[in-house]
Formats: structure tokens, C-alpha cells, sequence
């Protein structure tokens, strides 16, 4: 399905309409702005509708799915509620975002959009790809989003949905389903963008590269790895609010706690942590509900292998939880879905250890006492992570960067004039 | 002669309740040997504290060691000196990974025993002329098990053509429907009944877009649809096997009393056939145990789990008992084709692999694999 000047089209008539839009998008940009109130007003329409019940048919589903909470759900759509979008472009822009003072020889300033984004969206989670194109809108840009394999036409119909209530967005939004083996018609499309925002793994991040030429920003959503750090100072709630951090997500958001390190050079302690979260993991998946049990056999079938091989100094496993006491000190991925490893990390080696993994650090759970948690703080971020939590690693903050920056500054540029 | 022996020349393959005594012996022959050839299967049952003679019952099977495929994934595991291997083939890694298998002489003749007695069980051998269609390429020399399968199914009916799916080019495979579609169609205005042999996805995927040009032949009399090797990466698009022997009489004409599914793997390879009731029979060559998805305790009948495979077919690696990525139930109703072997019915495979996740794509590059 082809979203094109706010009209569906079928996929088949994908090279007419790109041919289309290179003659067409020169003279777009010409024409009117879009302006932020806009597109917070078309948002705020398309909020209301979503609180009265317009997309439950769509959202129960992904909710049930993914054991999304009533409360939480509301929280994820307030994201397109005028206050917060305004508070977002204020965190994210600078207070004076729309009326940038001039500067002191009285040059005067302009924040305006980047021009046009080219945004090739990752299948991981629904909806993505419309949130990214409305970040594109807010900051009055020309969107041509390339849909995820799989993408079912939720993206499509959210976007259609805007546009319906601002006819001035169906300029601004084009939607193609690209496969992303057709990399001549994605140069095509980079070709046309001044920047290309790109979500999905290295593959996805090194094939966007290899495609956009040098005059197109890069924009890059990279995976991202996440982790727990405790020290002796940890309190059993901090252990459980991991737990059922770790049962919600399943471990499978970039902010997914995969493991934890301890601060420790004694194996014995370690395995003896190990024990208690693991008993304290078991409670609280029991009472969040047993994951997938394909996931689960998929663990016990990994976890067997692995006892086979000796490859962990011990395993403590039982109805679908896992946690694995591993002599090593690396950053990695658990198998996911309840299973995690518990490695040793003394505090002098955090620097050390985590910068081997820069680009790739996100959050850490910090568990500790309160006295020592800033400098604690500050030794994770000096390695590179970019947010220190508690135990819920995936909670959302209104304001909160992206990992480690602001997305709507990424999509603008300064324009000065004497 | 050892009981193995015996087993593999009872002429009665799924005469699983008169031959217990036979299989418990002949897997006390297969774990013994494997003890003897194999440090690592050696050392992998005196930690489980298993020793062969503990097998008495048919309960005890349950504890033999388990080893994952998986492993064999990761580790060639050979009983016997690679000099005697008479085949090697790698699994078909659909899923990326692939297993190393080899398979003396030994194996490979009771192999071969056990395939007679089924097809003509059910009835697979035939004298006349036969067109094959086939979804694989055309074997080559240390290729992967499934095209070699393949090919010894051919001999099943004498061939008068094969015609292979997918092509070698200078990058790879490159799949040519195009071609199997014109030959089926041509196929159907002739009189040489014609034989398909596939993984269940190619084979749909094909009739589905056969049906949507609006093609819909009838192949001549005797023609069959085999199917081979599950769904595998396409289980998300698995149907219902009503759905698919409804598609397949509306494009091909054949009903579904000639679609015929097999079932095995390289880790454990025994021919699993359907019935005519379209059940997977355990034939006396081999247990099923359905396991709990999180103990790995034996769930017996009628219960979903994880699905552990034994035979005392193979000398050469010791697959006695293999923990298969399936997820299945074990059945002991009463079958409408009269055979009193309990039947599998996989309902799928563990994991998802289309589960994309950031932190996996970060992972990859860490561990410098392409993703």
C-alpha cells in the first residue's frame, strides 16, 4: 500500500508515483510551511478520538499481546497530547524554539525543519513508524517513510487518520512499502532527502549508510543494549521492581535489563545473589503470568546445551525463569524472555570493562544505596550509557532523550539572516 | 544377528507393541556402543550418572542422556572414525545454523532397510513412468541432506524427468517457479503420472500462485503431492491441512488421499509418513517422548511439549535421544487407518525466529556476526 498526497494507492504503481514525486517535491517545498501549532492541533484531534475509543479495535490486541496495562496505554497515546508535544519541543528545542533571540550583533535566528526525511522504519514495534513521521511533522518536515517488512497498514492508517484531520500534512507524508532489497529505488528515495532516519540493527544502519550519499544526513536508531548494576547496598524491592521489569518487556526493548553485574570480586557472593533474585524472579513471573511456553522450551532447550558444554558456573532454572551465574565480565545478550545472567563487575572495573561496548550502552538499573548511587552514576556514564535508572529500566519520561539525543534537534537546522 | 540388526529387518514397521523387547535391546546396543566409541557421549552420561543397563523398561527410555540438536549444531560428534563415514551432509540450516552429520556404512543399510518396508507400507512404490517435480537442487557432492533425500525419493517410481526449483547461479540459489509452473501445467495434458517433492511453504506458496493467475489443471491418474521438512521459517504462515489439500485438488486436481507428508531430520533420521488420515505413526524404529516445556519431564499422551526423538538407528553419532526444536503432542486415540503405533502431531517449533529485537541486532555485531 502507497500513501501519496493523502490518496492509497497499490504497491504496483511504485516506480509511476516515485517518478511522480521527484518532479513534484521541488515545487512542495515551495509551498506552505507547516507550521508546529498544525500538526500539534491535527495530533490533539486525533488524541481525543483515540480517548474516546477510536483505535481500541487496533490497540487491545497489541495490548493483550504484550501485556500493555489500561494506564500504560494511556500514557503511550498522551505522547500526542498538545501539552506534552509542546513540553517536548521546549525541552528538546530550547524555551525560545519559536522566537529565537537574535544574536547580540542582531543577526537575527530560525529554527527550521531539516526539509525533507527519508525515515526507514524497523518492524519491532507496531506503530513506530507513524510516531517517527510525526516527530518529522513537528518539526515542519517533508516525511517519506519506508515501511517495515510486515507492516500490516497500521502505519498507513494512522497516517491516513492525520491527514483527515489537516489536509495540509497529506504534502508532507508519503508512504511506500519498499522491500529493502530494491536498494536502487531506496537511493532513489534517499536521494531526494536531506536526511535519512534510520531505525533497525547494524545491517539496517550500514545499508543505509552504503545507499544515502554524502550529502544526506544520517539519523541513526541503532539497537542498543541495557543491563542492571548492583552493589550490596540493593534492597529486595529494588530487586523486585527488576523482576517484573524483566517479566514485562520480556528483555525485548533496547532498554531491556539482560543482565545483571555485581559489584564483587567473590564468586561466592555472586552465585549467593544470584539465588536470591532468582527466587525473587520466579515469585514475580508466576504472578505476572508464564511467558510463551515456545519461548520458554526454546530457553530450556538453549539452557540443556549449555549445561552440556559447562558453558556457566551454574544455573538456576525452574517454571520458565532462568538465571545463570557466568565467570565472564561482558556485556551481552541473555536468550531473553526471563532468562538472565549474573557477572561479576567490581566498580573500578566499570569504565574499563563497558567502554569496549560504546554505541551500543543504553540504560542501566542502578541498585544501590542512595550514597553512593551519584558516583556510581557517573562512572556508568562515563563509559556510555545514557540513562541510569532504578528498576524499571523501560519507563518513560515525557522530555526524555533518545538514546542520548534529542530527536527533534536532530531534524532541524539553524537558519541565520542579516 | 544384534537386535539392531533384528529391529531393522522385522518385517512389520509399525508393529511398535510386539517389538518393545526388541527396541529396549537394540537401544541398550546403540547407548553402549556410543559409551564405548564416544568421550564425549561417555562423559556426558556418567555425569547424568546413566549407565546403559538401567534401560529395562520402556519407562526408562525417558532417561537416557538428551541431547539437544543443537548441540550437534555446534559440535561434530562422531562414534566411529570419520575414515568410515560412507555420507556427510549438513542439515538444511533454514534456520541459519547447520548441523555436520556423518553416517557409516552400518546406518546407512539400515536406512535403507527401514525406507523399503515404509514405502511399500505405504504404498509409495510404483513401477510406472513418473515426471518429478522437486523443490530443491539438484544434489552435489558434501551438499545438504535434504537434496540428496530428495534425490533417493526419485527412485521410489522410475523417473523419466526431473525438474529442480532452484537453480545455481553465480550468488546462489536462485528459486524458478516460473518453470515448475509451466511444467505442471504441461505435465497435466499428459498421461506420465507426476510426483512433487517439497518443504510445505514452497510447495503452498507455489499453488497459491497458481490459483491466483487462475490456473487449474488435473494431473494424470496416480499423481502425488509430497511433502517433506515441516514449515520451518514460515511457520507464521502455516495453514490448516484442510486448506492446503483443498488448494492443492482445486489447482492440480489431486485429492488428498495423494498428498503424502513426511517427516524426519538429519539428527534422527527416520521416515515419518503420514497415513491416510494424514497422523505421523512412531514406527518401530523409534520413541517419541513429549517433554515439559520447562522441566523436560516426560508428559505422556495428549499433553504439548517439547519433543524428544530416540532411535538405535545410528552408530556413527550418538543421536539415541535427541531434543528436537518441536513442540508436539503425542496421540494414543485410535487411528481411522487401523495402525496402533501412537501418532506426532507437531504444532510447532520453539522460539520465534521472526522476533526482531534491538538488543539481538546489537548482539551480532558484537559477537562480529552478520545479523
Amino acid at each position: 500500500m502507497i500513501l501519496y498526497r493523502g490518496k492509497l494507492y497499490p504497491d504496483s504503481m511504485q516506480g509511476e508515483l516515485i517518478d511522480r514525486l521527484e518532479k513534484e517535491l521541488p515545487l512542495l517545498l515551495g509551498g506552505e510551511r507547516l507550521t508546529p501549532p498544525r500538526v500539534i492541533a491535527a495530533c490533539a484531534n486525533m488524541y481525543e478520538k483515540a480517548l474516546a475509543g477510536k483505535y481500541d479495535g487496533i490497540a487491545r490486541p497489541l495490548l493483550e499481546a504484550f501485556g500493555i496495562s489500561e494506564s500504560r496505554y494511556r500514557d503511550m497515546i498522551a505522547a500526542f497530547s498538545p501539552g506534552q508535544l509542546r513540553y517536548r519541543c521546549a525541552v528538546e528545542l530550547g524555551p525560545d524554539w519559536e522566537n529565537l533571540p537574535p544574536l547580540q550583533n542582531g543577526t537575527r535566528r530560525k529554527l527550521v525543519p531539516l526539509g525533507v526525511l527519508f525515515h526507514i522504519a524497523a518492524g519491532n514495534v507496531d506503530g513506530l513508524p507513524a510516531y517517527s513521521v510525526v516527530e518529522g511533522l513537528l518539526t515542519g518536515n517533508v516525511n517519506i517513510l519506508k515501511l517495515p517488512a510486515g507492516d500490516a497498514g497500521l502505519s498507513v492508517r494512522l497516517l491516513s487518520d492525520l491527514i483527515d484531520e489537516d489536509s495540509l500534512l497529506a504534502d508532507h507524508i508519503f508512504v511506500f512499502d519498499v522491500p529493502s532489497t530494491e536498494t536502487e529505488t531506496l537511493t532513489r528515495l534517499a536521494k531526494l532527502a536531506d536526511g535519512a532516519v534510520v531505525w533497525g540493527g547494524d545491517a539496517a544502519q550500514r545499508a543505509a549508510r552504503s545507499l544515502a550519499g554524502v550529502d544526506t544526513k544520517i539519523i541513526p536508531w541503532g539497537h542498543k543494549l541495557s543491563f542492571a548494576y548492583a552493589t550490596e547496598g540493593c534492597t529486595e524491592d529494588d530487586m523486585r521492581t527488576l523482576a517484573r521489569h524483566i517479566c514485562a518487556t520480556e528483555q525485548l526493548l533496547c532498554s531491556s535489563c539482560q543482565g545483571i553485574f555485581l559489584d564483587t570480586e567473590d564468586m561466592g557472593e555472586l552465585e549467593a545473589f544470584a539465588a536470591r533474585f532468582f527466587g525473587i524472579l520466579r515469585r514475580e513471573s508466576t504472578a505476572f503470568g508464564a511467558a510463551d511456553p515456545a519461548m520458554r522450551g526454546r530457553n530450556t532447550v538453549e539452557l540443556l546445551c549449555d549445561k552440556i558444554e559447562g558453558a556457566h558456573v551454574r544455573i538456576f532454572s525452574a517454571d520458565g525463569v532462568s538465571v545463570v551465574v557466568d565467570a565472564d565480565r561482558e556485556l551481552t545478550l541473555s536468550y531473553t524472555f526471563r532468562n538472565v545472567w549474573v557477572k561479576a563487575l567490581p566498580q573500578r572495573e566499570i569504565v574499563s570493562r563497558l567502554k569496549k561496548q560504546k554505541g551500543y550502552l543504553q540504560t542501566c538499573g542502578l541498585l544501590c544505596a542512595e550514597g553512593e548511587r551519584d558516583a556510581l552514576a557517573d562512572l556508568l556514564i562515563r563509559a556510555g550509557v545514557v540513562r541510569v535508572t532504578r528498576g524499571d529500566l523501560s519507563r518513560t519520561v515525557v522530555g526524555e532523550a533518545h538514546d542520548g539525543v534529542y530527536p527533534l534537534r536532530e531534524y532541524t537546522r539553524i537558519a541565520e539572516i542579516d | 544377528m544384534s537386535a539392531t540388526g533384528k529391529l531393522f529387518s522385522y518385517p512389520k514397521p509399525y508393529a511398535t507393541e510386539k517389538t518393545e523387547a526388541l527396541f529396549l535391546a537394540a537401544m541398550r546396543e546403540n547407548c553402549a556402543f556410543h559409551y564405548a566409541h564416544n568421550a564425549a557421549y561417555r562423559k556426558i552420561s556418567d555425569e547424568a550418572g546413566f549407565s546403559c543397563g538401567q534401560l529395562q523398561t520402556e519407562e526408562d527410555l525417558a532417561r537416557l542422556p538428551l541431547l539437544p540438536t543443537l548441540y550437534f549444531k555446534r559440535h561434530a560428534s562422531f562414534s566411529v572414525p570419520e575414515s568410515k563415514l560412507a555420507v556427510k551432509a549438513t542439515s538444511s540450516g533454514t534456520g541459519g545454523k547447520r548441523s555436520v552429520v556423518g553416517f557409516d556404512g552400518k546406518t546407512l543399510w539400515r536406512e535403507l532397510k527401514m525406507a523399503v518396508k515404509i514405502a511399500k507400507y505405504h504404498r509409495l512404490w510404483s513401477p510406472k513412468l513418473t515426471r518429478y517435480v522437486l523443490f530443491g537442487y539438484r544434489p552435489e557432492k558434501n551438499g545438504a541432506g535434504a537434496a540428496k533425500s530428495a534425490f533417493a525419493f526419485t527412485l521410489l517410481a522410475p523417473a523419466v524427468s526431473r525438474v529442480y526449483a532452484l537453480e545455481r547461479t553465480e550468488t546462489g540459489f536462485r528459486p524458478d517457479l516460473g518453470k515448475l509452473k509451466e511444467k505442471l501445467v504441461r505435465y497435466a495434458a499428459g498421461k506420465l503420472p507426476v510426483r512433487t517433492m517439497g518443504f510445505p511453504a514452497y510447495t503452498y506458496f507455489l499453488l497459491r500462485e497458481m490459483k491466483a493467475e487462475g490456473i487449474s489443471v488435473k494431473l494424470p491418474k496416480g499423481s502425488m503431492i509430497c511433502l517433506g521438512g515441516g514449515w520451518k521459517q514460515f511457520y507464521a504462515e502455516r495453514v490448516e491441512k484442510e486448506d492446503f489439500y483443498r488448494l492443492a485438488f482445486e489447482v492440480l486436481g489431486v485429492d488428498d488421499k495423494h498428498i503424502v507428508e513426511f517427516f524426519g531430520a538429519v539428527e534422527h533420521p527416520i521416515l515419518y509418513t503420514d497415513c491416510r488420515a494424514h497422523h505421523f505413526h512412531v514406527p518401530i524404529y523409534a520413541r517419541v517422548i513429549v517433554r515439559d516445556v520447562d522441566t523436560l519431564e516426560p508428559l505422556g499422551y495428549g499433553k504439548p511439549g517439547l519433543v524428544n526423538l530416540l532411535t538405535p538407528a545410528v552408530s556413527s553419532m550418538p543421536v539415541s535421544s535427541v531434543l528436537t526444536d518441536d513442540i508436539g503432542i503425542l496421540h494414543d486415540e485410535p487411528c481411522p487407518c487401523g495402525c496402533s503405533s501412537p501418532y506426532l502431531e507437531l504444532l510447532g517449533r520453539v522460539g520465534v525466529k521472526d522476533v526482531v529485537t534491538c538488543a539481538q541486532g546489537a548482539e551480532s555485531l558484537l559477537k562480529g556476526e552478520k545479523p
